[in-house]
């Protein structure tokens, strides 16, 4: 894609992430009146005070800085949806709950520039903390199974942020296995059993991890 | 990785090359010595029959065994930095085809030491363990250690607009009397 800070190892530095995650909708109630906006990802407006509206997100950290809005906390941002989030997460260890793509990225956002929006802020933000830990802390143990027979992973619903993170590192993990256990580096003296043939014709076989 | 001196021995007498091996009274290498070159010198000799490769020292039975006890443990930037590489390349050059499987096996088991330390850990704690490891594992941690380092950069704030280079630039000046700008 297009503005990556390095093309090498293709990942997104944490602003440029924070920066697509600006895209997300979310509501916003104005206190003044004004026409609608015409943006080129689209129109949004007329805004009427006290009534609801639904904004890009960079649109709403724009008017709630000018003092233009109060910024409606998303649902799961609830210290009920994280509580539960969080225990589901750490009961299922093999799993990932279902979270925004852009929750890390989203909460900071929120609590950098709407705290006074959210309610149990300090309670909210150390949930989101606690969840990022647990679900991290699976990344790492998921990570820990990759072997030379590993093609692919499949992380269900791990966030923008999440991946970010770990990508330069699993890139370079496959690689690196991938070159070890090409058959050109494993010869073979004999038939040493079926495993081994397995290896030889990788084309269309594909591991997929069960998460 | 190209300059990591490789046992060779000649298979043919060289004249006039004495310097390769310094244990020689003439000028020349005899047939049948035994001398230590960079790889890419062994690698060509190689090509053209000139020399036979032995199995590089870091290879031995002696690594293979430590590697099986305790891979994490071993010390294998002090055997070679570019073990995983060398051996690559010298694969298809000896005779010894179980050295790929070698190189996965010492691979695979030394991965989750690099995995469980290169995300969590403070690089001051991982000074201990980070010498141990090999340009390629030293790569792959240090991958993991900047992409949490950013991110929790990130977290804690700081500026979030950033100049972009070209604004910070000079402009340069076209008129034909001045000296070109570097």
């Amino acid at each position: 894609m297009a503005g990556q800070s390095d093309p090498h190892l293709s990942i997104f530095s944490a602003p440029e992430v924070e920066f697509l995650a600006e895209d997300e909708v979310i509501e916003i109630v104005p206190n003044i009146r004004m026409e609608s906006l015409h943006m080129i990802c689209g129109d949004f407006g007329p805004f009427f005070p006290q009534i609801a509206a639904k904004v890009p997100l960079w649109l709403a950290v724009a008017l709630k800085r000018r003092g233009k809005c109060a910024i409606r906390v998303p649902e799961w941002m609830s210290v009920e949806r994280l509580t539960q989030a969080l225990e589901a997460e750490r009961e299922s260890p093999r799993e990932f709950q279902t979270l925004p793509f852009h929750y890390v990225e989203i909460s900071r956002l929120l609590f950098d520039h709407a705290h006074d929006d959210i309610p149990d802020e300090y309670m909210v933000r150390s949930l989101i903390e606690d969840i990022r830990d647990v679900r991290f802390h699976k990344v790492e143990t998921g990570l820990e199974s990759i072997s030379g027979r590993t093609h692919a992973v499949k992380l269900k619903n791990l966030s923008a942020m999440e991946v970010n993170i770990v990508r330069p590192f699993i890139i370079r993990t496959l690689q690196a296995f991938y070159k070890h256990d090409s058959p050109q580096m494993i010869q073979q003296p004999e038939a040493t059993g079926n495993r081994r043939s397995q290896v030889a014709d990788r084309g269309p076989r594909r591991d997929l991890r069960p998460r | 990785m190209e300059e990591e001196p490789m046992s060779v021995v000649f298979q043919v007498g060289a004249n006039g090359v004495g310097l390769l091996d310094p244990g020689s009274e003439t000028n020349n290498v005899e047939k049948g010595a035994k001398v230590d070159l960079p790889f890419w010198l062994a690698h060509d000799l190689y090509l053209r029959q000139a020399t036979s490769i032995n199995v590089p020292a870091c290879f031995n039975q002696k690594t293979r065994k430590e590697i099986q006890a305790d891979a994490a443990c071993v010390d294998l930037r002090m055997r070679c930095p570019y073990f995983y590489e060398l051996g690559c390349k010298t694969v298809p050059l000896v005779g010894d085809k179980s050295i790929g499987s070698f190189l996965l096996q010492a691979f695979s088991s030394r991965y989750k030491e690099v995995l469980s330390k290169s995300h969590s850990t403070p690089t001051t704690t991982a000074s201990k363990f980070l010498p141990r490891l090999t340009k390629e594992e030293t790569q792959l941690f240090e991958a993991a250690q900047s992409s949490m380092a950013s991110f929790k950069k990130w977290r804690v704030g700081g500026s979030r607009l950033e100049k972009a280079s070209i604004l910070g630039k000079k402009r340069k000046t076209t008129l034909p009397i001045d000296p070109p700008s570097p």
